[in-house]
């Protein structure tokens, strides 16, 4: 369970029996999300951030958090979804990511945290076919818990994708 | 024969100096180098030995591949084709025979380098050649040793993290038997040095030997022996020794690396390296000179590295004994006794400085400081916003106020030793240029004194490594080009030994380096002619002597040709500048015609703080390093212009600088001011360019610590984060990319 990003890269998207484990959840809009709680480094209120020039509209710029600037991303305008207004219960959570030399600290926006899961492997079930939309390949897996859907997002794949790597113009 | 010998050894003897100096993409080294080896096929002193003919032929059309392009241009090529030298060096010591070995192992050294070349045709050309063909002559040819379980890799390979551990320590042994060996030059009778150098090679050669890495042990040993001989006093510490050490320190050093290329890129990447020359040379050593000078006069002309030994005087220890320490003397062979004297008299009160001190010290995670300075950098902060509180500020306590001084001297002393942890002496760095200067005053027979100064100045960890290659690159010029020859100069009245002088100090919030040479000087005139012709200056413009002279750092000034014929100097400045100007800092020559140039290299003292001014942009702030701000200034319209009323220009003392709306390019929204002759604007210069930043505000100058943006890469025209006074982040402007986004 430790890594379960690492796990599911390496089996090429089988196996979600390996994803159980605890999960923080939270949500954007209607939809909740978790993503696996080793990941996680820390939760903080939003604070000023300074805007960084050349970057996509997800980008919201960069913060110092204890004397360490890092990248601010904000899920929802990375999901394509309608941006929404900061106020007290949206959060960052701090999350650290393999860069290409070494951990990386990133923060994302979201809509408000919920709580900590332990999600079982019988509870999760594959990503739906979506057809081709590219955005399935954040998620790990669905995870159907108390009733509820919580979406698993594969952390390492969204901060990849949307902070690592190079901005093209 | 001997004559033969004599000839062949120079120029080869020459060509391994050329090919030490070479670096990839230096073509006009690698030009001398085809010079001297046609010199070396053709010259009728060779025409008895077909073999050696045979082998620089090759060498030679290896060479000249590499200059097609045909062949990569890199540092491991040149390496292989150094061993080349090396194997042709003992084909000449063994009087033109060449034996299958040597023969196999140059067509190995040619095909690492990609060049094919038959051993066995080599060897038909060879006279002495042994009739019968081993088939191991076709196998040898082709390039790569065989990789995989047969490699000699892989019988070290066994421990990876033992051999690591090695390597590290391999390389720090090295350098400190370079630095003594060079220090013992100067004190050929110093005891204590001698056992500095022993050490370490001992150490070598037991860890060497335990990790199964045969070449370097043997390679090790066999130094080892000869160290104790002269320890034991069984052979004098001439500069023959000296060679030997230096030759070999040089080549464990490859061996070392090679093996380091080996754990990261796996088996195949093995290279054996030939290392017979150099038993041969120390037995020859220790088998006593004095009988080999007259019953082999060949063997004595052709050691690796070497200089031909005047037979009669002893040379190195009749030196005077106790020479300056932080000198580094150095003349071509055979030495003039009485002016080594003089020399040694006249700069005798910098005496003995150079002795390593050995503080103590611990090696930490360069991680670890970073988080101890960003620690520290937020604790400063957090104390300027506790004082700051409304409600703390209130509060007339006089014991509060005493305490929050004592609070922000402590922190401000943390934040300096913090800082502080970062720099080491930029004596590391200084100390290899005696080897260089060294090594290029016998190359070209210059007599040079190299004198260093401050070399405890403290530099930037991340720097040293940086400042190294231009510091080289000035130090070749300087030695190559500006200090004349010895009959030039005392043509012109200066003492036959031109002086180099190293300075590094601290000076107002910078690290200053200086190169001082006493050579002829820049020719300004034969500049502005350059300058004119290539387009860089208007031939009316009118410019300082000082002006012109600092063209020579212009890209371009000194591609095309050689410049060479114009000053004696400046091949490849603009290298040096753009060096400097990457690590923010500067760098100008003064010149005084006949008398010598002065180079300045002004560094800020770390890279990880930067001199700033902070701007205003709508509501972002940015920083703007303030080594390449010009001016500022609230522009006059009459000096406003237009293009297509779209470009804009401003008119500054005669030029004309584009404009560029940092709120546009930066896509700022609810600026203050839309007319740049409302708002300031900042003129800054980046490689050469002008431009003048329009911003809103000038909020300050501050010292800055620089910080990624956390794994973001390149974001165009920042060059990183900072925290500022209130907590928050600023951005700091790269104008490079300012630049290049405004052109867009």
């Amino acid at each position: 369970m430790e890594a379960a990003a690492e796990v599911r890269l390496g089996q090429g998207g089988e196996g979600v029996g390996n994803l159980a484990g605890k999960y923080l959840t939270f949500s954007l809009g209607n939809e909740d999300y978790g993503l696996g709680i080793l990941k996680v480094r820390e939760i903080i209120g939003v604070m000023e951030i300074t805007a960084v020039p050349h970057t996509p509209n997800y980008i919201k710029g960069v913060i110092n958090l204890r004397g360490r600037v890092i990248p601010i991303l904000d899920l929802r305008l990375k999901f394509a979804m309608p941006p929404a207004e900061y106020n007290e219960r949206t959060c960052i959570i701090v999350v650290e990511v393999q860069g290409r030399s070494g951990p990386v600290q990133v923060g994302m926006v979201v809509d408000s945290v919920s709580e900590v899961l332990n999600i079982t492997a019988g509870e999760i079930e594959p990503p739906p076919a979506l057809g081709v939309s590219r955005e399935t390949t954040n998620i790990l897996g669905m995870a159907k818990v108390k009733g509820e859907v919580k979406i698993l997002l594969d952390i390492g794949q969204v901060v990849g994708e949307g902070v690592l790597k190079r901005f093209e113009e | 024969m001997t004559e033969t010998g004599k000839a062949v050894s120079e120029l080869l003897d020459d060509m391994a100096l050329k090919i030490l100096m070479v670096e990839p993409g230096d073509l006009s080294v690698v030009g001398d180098l085809l010079d001297l080896g046609e010199r070396l096929v053709t010259c009728k002193e060779n025409a008895n030995t077909p073999v050696l003919q045979g082998m620089g032929k090759a060498f030679r059309a290896a060479l000249e591949k590499i200059i097609m392009a045909e062949l990569p241009d890199s540092a491991e090529n040149y390496e292989s084709l150094g061993r080349c030298l090396a194997q042709m060096q003992e084909v000449v010591r063994k009087e033109g025979v060449a034996d299958e070995a040597t023969l196999n192992a140059f067509a190995a050294s040619l095909g690492g380098v990609g060049y094919t070349v038959d051993a066995a045709d080599l060897a038909a050309a060879s006279p002495a050649a042994v009739a019968r063909r081993s088939p191991a002559a076709e196998q040898a040819s082709p390039a790569a040793p065989p990789a995989g379980g047969a490699s000699p890799a892989a019988d070290f390979l066994q421990d990876k993290e033992l051999l690591s551990g090695f390597i590290d320590e391999a390389f720090e042994h090295l350098e400190s038997i370079e630095i003594n060996v060079l220090e013992l030059e100067q004190n050929p009778d110093d005891q204590e040095i001698i056992n500095n150098i022993f050490r370490p090679f001992h150490t070598i050669k037991g860890v060497s030997g335990f990790l199964n890495l045969k070449t370097i042990n043997k390679l090790a040993h066999a130094t080892e022996n000869l160290l104790d001989d002269v320890r034991n006093g069984k052979l004098p510490m001439d500069s023959d020794v000296i060679d030997i050490v230096l030759g070999v320190g040089d080549c464990l050093k490859d061996m070392v690396q090679n093996i380091k290329e080996v754990l990261e890129g796996g088996p195949e990447r093995y290279q054996e390296t030939d290392i017979s020359a150099f038993l041969a040379r120390i037995r020859q050593l220790q088998e006593g000179e004095a009988a080999s000078v007259e019953a082999a006069p060949s063997v004595v002309e052709t050691p690796p590295v070497a200089t031909p030994v005047a037979a009669a005087a002893p040379v190195a220890p009749a030196r005077p004994a106790a020479r300056p320490g932080a000198i580094a003397t150095v003349e071509p062979a055979p030495v003039e006794e009485e002016e080594t004297g003089q020399r040694g008299g006249a700069a005798a009160d910098n005496k003995g400085s150079q002795r390593k001190r050995l503080g103590s010290s611990i090696k930490v995670d360069v991680e670890k400081l970073d988080a101890l300075v960003n620690a520290v950098g937020e604790l400063v902060i957090m104390q300027s916003l506790v004082r700051q509180n409304p409600l703390v500020a209130k509060l007339a306590d006089p014991k509060l106020a005493k305490d929050f001084s004592q609070l922000s001297r402590i922190t401000s002393d943390l934040q300096r030793t913090a800082m502080a942890m970062r720099m080491v002496p930029i004596r590391q760095t200084f100390d290899k240029m005696i080897r260089l200067v060294r090594d290029l005053s016998k190359k070209t027979g210059k007599k040079v004194d190299l004198i260093m100064e401050g070399a405890e100045t403290e530099i930037d960890r991340n720097m040293v490594d940086s400042i190294y290659d231009p510091l080289v690159h000035m130090m070749r010029n300087s030695v190559d080009h500006a200090i004349q020859s010895p009959d030039e100069r005392s043509k012109v009245g200066k003492p036959a030994t031109g002086t180099v002088h190293l300075r590094a100090y601290q000076k107002g919030g910078n690290m200053v380096i200086e190169i001082e040479d006493d050579g002829e000087g820049l020719n300004t005139q034969r500049i502005k002619q350059k300058a004119v012709s290539r387009g860089l200056i208007q031939a009316g413009e009118a410019l300082s002597e000082h002006e012109l002279n600092n063209l020579i750092f212009m890209p371009g000034f000194s591609t095309a040709e050689k410049i060479t014929d114009v000053s004696g100097r400046g091949v490849g400045m603009d290298v040096v500048k753009k060096a400097v100007e990457k690590l923010r800092g500067k760098v100008e020559v003064h010149s005084q015609p006949g008398k010598g140039c002065l180079f300045v290299i002004r560094l800020p003292l770390t890279l990880a703080i930067i001199d700033g001014i902070i701007v205003r942009v709508g509501s972002e702030r940015y920083i703007i390093p303030t080594i390449a701000i010009q001016e500022s200034m609230r522009p006059d319209r009459k000096n406003y212009n237009t293009v297509h009323n779209r470009a804009e220009t401003l008119l500054v003392r005669g030029e004309l600088i584009p404009i560029i709306r940092l709120y546009q390019i930066f896509d700022v929204q609810a600026t203050t001011y839309t007319d740049p002759c409302d708002a300031i604007v900042v003129v800054v210069e980046n490689e050469g360019r002008k431009r003048a930043l329009m911003v809103d505000e000038l909020l300050g100058k501050e010292e800055v610590v620089i910080k990624n943006l956390g794994g973001m890469q390149d974001v165009p025209g920042v060059a990183g984060g900072t925290i500022l006074g209130d907590g928050r982040v600023g951005l700091i402007l790269d104008l490079a990319g300012v630049i290049a986004s405004s052109v867009e």
